[in-house]
């Protein structure tokens, strides 16, 4: 079974707070379709995200040519995002009425919001602020299922695992877990299978 | 992946970061020597290089700064052997003198440098554009479009070196760095160049004499980018207006040629061997307009030689845009492909009909908290500014803090009080305050500190000391000392005990080099606040140079080795926003762990992101916080 | 009520802090360094137990003293009082200063169970004041002797209030009595009080810390065993001998604070007691209060008390040498409202329009 591109290129981003394991879900989607034969370009905005700030990767593919970095303002068909806040920063700049946004729901509070000097809004307010924004907008709990399933750390393993069951992602699960094979040792590999099918077919539901 | 640099599989396509594409050029140019120092976004090259050195028959070295790495690339480059040198833009300013004068005495083995700039500063505390000195410096430099021709012009600059005898620059930035896309790998070199027998006639001078010979060099360069595969044209024959690009301008102006469906008018000419430019090629297409808008990033480099170009030909007719003259880009700021549409598209008169970011009215708009930088739960960095600060406190103006460059550099910030006045760049801090020590027979009498951390004080303080020293200026140089070169991505510094290779070396003992030099040496643990708090405050009262080391582990790294505890805070006894505590955990502590259940009222420790420190538990005013467990280092 | 960022710029930036101790340890924005109040970090809790407690903040101190000694005949130069002693211990207490009647008083207190916990003074280097509480009479031989430089003792109220003490002796001086009763006066009534007796003494002074480095400095190498002031100066006791310094020399390491002090004989305390100047080696006592005047006689009917009528030449001394220092803080504090300190008693009140009339009289 093989998947199409059908919008070219396809746009997608996926962003969240930095250390949540971001930089690594890109690259094995990237990798992924490298191997399938697209055209992949990967923008990431990281350095001193380590220490608290937003991270944010850009993916472009394309069958016919190669595309910069960076995703145009308004041009972003899908949005990945493990942070609310950070999804609603991004889809204010890259989101349009066709874009399809796919959120954990868990929150992550920056220092203004830990000191009590900033409130951090509620998931209601996002999330009807998210439908103006785009086409259709998808909450997973992510992360509550990722620890359910044995580790809060392969969150993003599970939203590539929803993701990829998109039909305009031309990648099917058998296309990401050969990268998968490819990287990780056994137990993480287990691990990382089952996370995978969780979010799978989880956003289909 | 370490695995695709290494891998001898010529034409299999991969994807590939941009720092992954640089080493692999290397590589397939059969280099035997790297040296670098840390600096976003070029640190993962060496690192890179450093674990497959031995596997490829190289050596590798993270150098205590960016003069020791380039100087030993031409130490290398002497003995014929083929090198790399690789920094940020920061550690090319560093560098200077010793570019000059490399460039005056040319190099034998081939020898690259590359340079990562950082435009809008995403990882950087300012923004320098590299190309400058690569005129400067009279060195050929080429600049990627994209991360096939990132490794494909370091694998050819070592060509274009040996040809010439010269160093070759080549100048990415932050989008090509850390950017990944497709790369189709080439050959590996099958024999690479071993170390010769330097004769006794052989020589590297550095001396006027070789004035001559290093402009004749610049000219063979120009010549040779005549023909180069990295300059090309695409676009109908007349355009209208030539866009000349050069690095990830290219993609950025051709998505903005297609996405305005001016393929018929707009023409690009792209440039990879940015200096000295290839003045007849571009001269041949400037023949077919009257409007060139130049897309480059950070400075008008590209621009203004362009202009020199038009200049010397008075029978080209051009108007010339950029971020110059008519100002028609911004003169500040990275550059994005809406930027260069939106210009294209006002120059043209042309309506972009794409879609369109959906807005909603600003009232309608849910507030979001920014996120901050702060530093990591656990970090000794958060200690050694709360004490720092609590005791300044006391001093008139509380005192002056000269800052430095690492993660304490966000001590500059809430998350370290707001603590320090003045920050420069590596080794300025120490130095700053020599000077300001030295005004108290003026009068001056508040007291000054300098900070430094323990790889920024092997990179450049020791000079400084020496001189606090024999100078005997009146102030406390602080070194924060957590093990780590963290804030780039924790290489190896000398204090550490481990090489870039993987390899064990005798660590240098920071508090050693201090006495030997003469100083009064502290070494404190910040976690101990109140003790230190004491300390610091006896220092202080103290004439003369009084250097303090406060020494505690980065918390990055100290949380893989250990079990952590569980610390969590007792509902009962927590004051919560009432007097005599006022959140003082989350609100004046600030450590990422600490957090506010709006619901309870009390504060929470996040176990997630705690290491069990242990800090916040001996700042509560109530002894709320509560640690049980942990265990001892692995 | 205001909190801790008028503390800091009422108190702290204008120097009229007295280190009594009462801010310290309950939160931790204020600490010190050395005898040097900081607000370590910004507090902007709006209603601060530290401002209410604090002696150098706005106090009607008339309205405090009918609250506390209603019944008590009042005086304007040392204060309300029922009777003024000469006294001395009958048996020598190791350590102690003039008279040793403080100590013998304390012993008085934990004996007959006036109060379990003590708040005392100590010092380990004979220099450094270093406030503890006692809860055995054991004990209270380490706070024997006079501490020159000025002690933040009140800092251990929180520690009695945390162990739930139910009544508590205090041996402090008047700014510390004045914080003392400023915390019963504004105290909220859900906690139930801590019981106080307050054991008042004399001050006209109280040192800053950098006298250490004088000392240190003066006699390199000494160790300081004890200090005093009988008549003739101050005398510094040392493991190499006794020296002298002129009064004048020390003065010039007073404390800021104790400029602005109007109170020479703890007036607001259950019973105070100082130096009698006219004898060596004796006590004067001014009882204030029942409490007082029951620990007092405890005392004496145990023995451990002499007492004597006081001569009133001495009395009329002691009360020309309490208004002659009202009357110089007086003025330094006109001067420092002049300069914009936040003022912290109202100098047109009935009382301190008194004392100048009282000083202006005696000067004639």
């Amino acid at each position: 079974m093989s998947k199409e591109l059908v919008k070219d290129p396809l746009n997608i981003i996926i962003c969240g707070v930095g250390g949540q394991g971001n930089i690594l879900a890109t690259e094995l989607l990237a990798s992924a379709l490298v191997e399938k034969g697209y055209f992949t370009t990967v923008g990431e905005t990281y350095g001193a995200s380590q220490r608290g700030g937003s991270v944010m990767s850009h993916v472009r593919i394309s069958a016919a040519a190669e595309y910069g970095v960076l995703i145009p303002l308004g041009q972003a068909d899908i949005i990945v995002s493990f942070e609310p806040t950070d999804t609603l920063r991004v889809a204010r700049d890259y989101a349009n009425k066709t874009t399809l946004i796919i959120t954990d729901s868990r929150p992550n509070y920056p220092l203004g919001v830990l000191i009590g000097e900033a409130v951090y809004p509620p998931m209601e307010a996002i999330e009807a602020e998210l439908k103006k924004l785009s086409g259709e907008v998808k909450v997973i709990e992510a992360t509550k299922l990722a620890v359910e399933a044995g580790n809060s750390q392969a969150t993003n393993i599970l939203l590539m695992g929803a993701l990829t069951a998109l039909p305009q992602v031309p990648l099917t699960a058998d296309d990401y877990d050969r990268v998968m094979e490819q990287r990780f040792n056994s137990n993480a590999l287990e691990l990382n299978r089952k996370v995978f099918k969780i979010g799978y077919e989880h956003i289909n539901k | 992946m370490e695995w695709m640099i290494t891998a001898d599989e010529p034409g299999k396509t991969y994807l590939m970061q941009g720092n992954e594409a640089v080493a692999r050029g290397a590589l397939e140019a059969g280099i035997r020597f790297a040296a670098a120092y840390p600096g976003s976004p070029s640190s993962e090259i060496l690192t890179m290089l450093g674990h497959v050195a031995d596997k490829m028959e190289m050596y590798a070295e993270w150098s205590t700064n960016e003069t020791c790495a380039l100087e030993a690339c031409l130490g290398a480059s002497f003995a014929r052997v083929r090198s790399l040198c690789v920094m940020k833009q920061n550690g090319l300013l560093v560098v200077g003198d010793a570019l000059h004068s490399a460039s005056l005495s040319g190099v034998k083995g081939g020898l690259v440098m590359i340079v990562a700039d950082d435009p809008s500063a995403h990882s950087s505390t300012n923004e320098f554009d590299s190309r400058h000195q690569a005129k400067s410096a009279a060195l050929p430099m080429l600049e990627p479009a994209n991360i096939q021709e990132a490794k494909d012009m370091v694998k050819w600059g070592y060509e274009l070196s040996e040809q010439l005898q010269q160093l070759v620059m080549v100048r990415t930035v932050t989008r090509i760095n850390h950017g990944r896309s497709t790369v189709t790998l080439g050959q590996m070199l099958a024999e690479k160049p071993n170390p010769v027998t330097i004769g006794e006639w052989d020589r590297m001078v550095a001396i006027n004499w070789f004035k001559d010979a290093q402009i004749a060099k610049l000219d063979q360069a120009q010549e040779i980018f005549e023909e180069s595969p990295f300059n090309w044209y695409k676009g109908p024959e007349a355009p209208e207006i030539i866009i000349i690009t050069c690095g990830t301008g290219w993609l950025y102006s051709s998505e903005a040629v297609e996405a305005l469906g001016l393929n018929e008018k707009v023409g690009i000419l792209k440039i990879g061997t940015t200096y000295p430019l290839p003045e007849k090629f571009i001269v041949k297409h400037l023949l077919n307009t009257n409007k060139v808008l130049v897309v480059e990033e950070v400075d008008p480099f590209l621009e203004q030689n362009i202009a020199g170009i038009i200049a010397y030909h008075p029978e080209l007719n051009i108007e010339l845009l950029g971020r110059c003259g008519q100002k028609t880009l911004p003169r500040n700021g990275e550059l994005n492909p809406d930027i260069v549409r939106n210009i294209l598209a006002s120059l043209t008169g042309k309506v972009f009909t794409g879609p369109e970011v959906a807005v909603i009215p600003p009232e309608e708009a849910t507030p979001l908290p920014a996120r901050e930088l702060t530093f990591c739960a656990g970090c000794p960095h958060r200690a050694s500014f709360f004490l720092l600060k609590q005791t300044l406190r006391i001093h008139e103006g509380q005192g002056v803090v000269m800052g430095d460059i690492g993660c304490y550099t966000m001590g500059g910030q809430r998350a370290g009080h707001y603590l320090y006045n003045f920050l420069c760049c590596m080794g300025g801090g120490i130095n700053a305050a020599e000077g300001m020590g030295q005004l108290t027979r003026f009068g001056f009498k508040q007291p000054v500190l300098a900070l430094a951390g323990d790889s920024t004080f092997f990179h450049s303080c020791i000079p400084g000391l020496v001189n606090a020293k024999y100078h005997d200026s009146n102030m406390l140089f602080v070194v924060l000392d957590n093990s780590a070169t963290a804030m780039t991505g924790f290489q190896p510094h000398p204090g550490i005990g481990l090489t870039a290779m993987g390899k064990a070396a005798e660590p240098i003992s920071i508090q050693k080099v201090a006495e030997a030099i003469g100083c009064q040496v502290t070494v404190a643990d910040p976690f101990d606040i109140s003790g230190t708090t004491e300390i610091v405050y006896k220092l202080l009262k103290q004439p003369g140079l009084k250097v303090l080391i406060l020494k505690q582990e980065c918390a990055t790294l100290a949380v893989r080795k250990r079990k952590k505890p569980r610390v969590w805070v007792d509902q009962d006894l927590c004051r919560g926003d009432e007097c005599g505590c006022g959140r003082f955990c989350s609100r004046i502590w600030g450590c990422p762990g600490n957090i506010w259940d709006y619901e309870a009222g009390r504060a929470k420790i996040d176990e997630v992101v705690c290491v069990g420190c242990g800090v916040c538990a001996s700042l509560c005013p109530a002894g709320a916080i509560k640690i049980e467990g942990g265990g001892a280092d692995e | 009520m205001p909190g801790g960022m008028e503390l800091k710029n009422d108190v702290f930036v204008s120097s009229v802090c007295a280190l009594c101790g009462a801010c310290l340890d309950w939160c931790p924005y204020i600490a010190n360094i050395e005898d040097h109040l900081v607000m370590r970090f910004d507090c902007y809790v709006a209603d601060g137990r530290c401002y209410s407690v604090c002696p150098r903040t706005f106090t009607d101190w008339q309205a405090i003293s009918d609250r506390y000694l209603p019944d008590t005949p009042k005086n304007i130069e040392i204060g309300p009082y029922y009777k003024v002693y000469k006294v001395k211990a009958s048996q020598g207490i190791n350590g102690q200063q003039d008279g040793g009647t403080v100590s013998n008083l304390v012993k008085t207190v934990m004996e007959d169970e006036l109060a379990e916990t003590v708040l005392l003074t100590g010092t380990d280097d004979h220099i450094t004041p270093e406030p503890f509480l006692v809860e055995n009479p054991g004990d209270i031989e380490k706070a024997a002797g006079s501490r020159f430089l000025a002690s933040p003792g009140l800092r251990k109220i929180i520690e009695a209030q945390e162990k739930k003490v139910q009544k508590l002796a205090v041996v402090g001086r008047p700014c510390q009595i004045q914080a003392l009763r400023k915390l019963g006066y504004n105290q909220s009534n859900e906690k139930p009080p801590m019981e106080v007796i307050s054991i008042g003494l004399f001050c006209m002074w109280s040192l800053g810390w950098d006298f250490k480095e004088y000392l240190a400095k003066e006699f390199p190498g000494e160790k300081v065993l004890r200090m005093g002031i009988p008549q003739h100066g101050f005398v510094v006791t040392t493991d190499k001998g006794e020296h002298n310094l002129p009064l004048d020399e020390v003065k010039r390491y007073i404390k800021p604070g104790c400029s602005y002090c109007l109170d020479m004989t703890s007036e607001l305390a259950d019973i105070s007691v100082g130096a009698f100047e006219a004898e060596e080696g004796w006590n004067t006592v001014i009882v204030r209060s029942q409490k007082g005047q029951e620990l007092f006689s405890k005392a004496v009917d145990k023995g451990y008390l002499i007492c004597e009528d006081y001569p009133e030449d001495e009395l009329n001394r002691l009360k020309g040498a309490s208004i002659g220092k009202k009357n110089r803080n007086l003025e330094n504090i006109q001067a420092a409202f002049d300069k914009g300190v936040k003022p912290f008693i109202d100098l047109n009140s009935e009382m301190y329009v008194k004392v100048k009339k009282m000083a202006e009289g005696m000067v004639k």
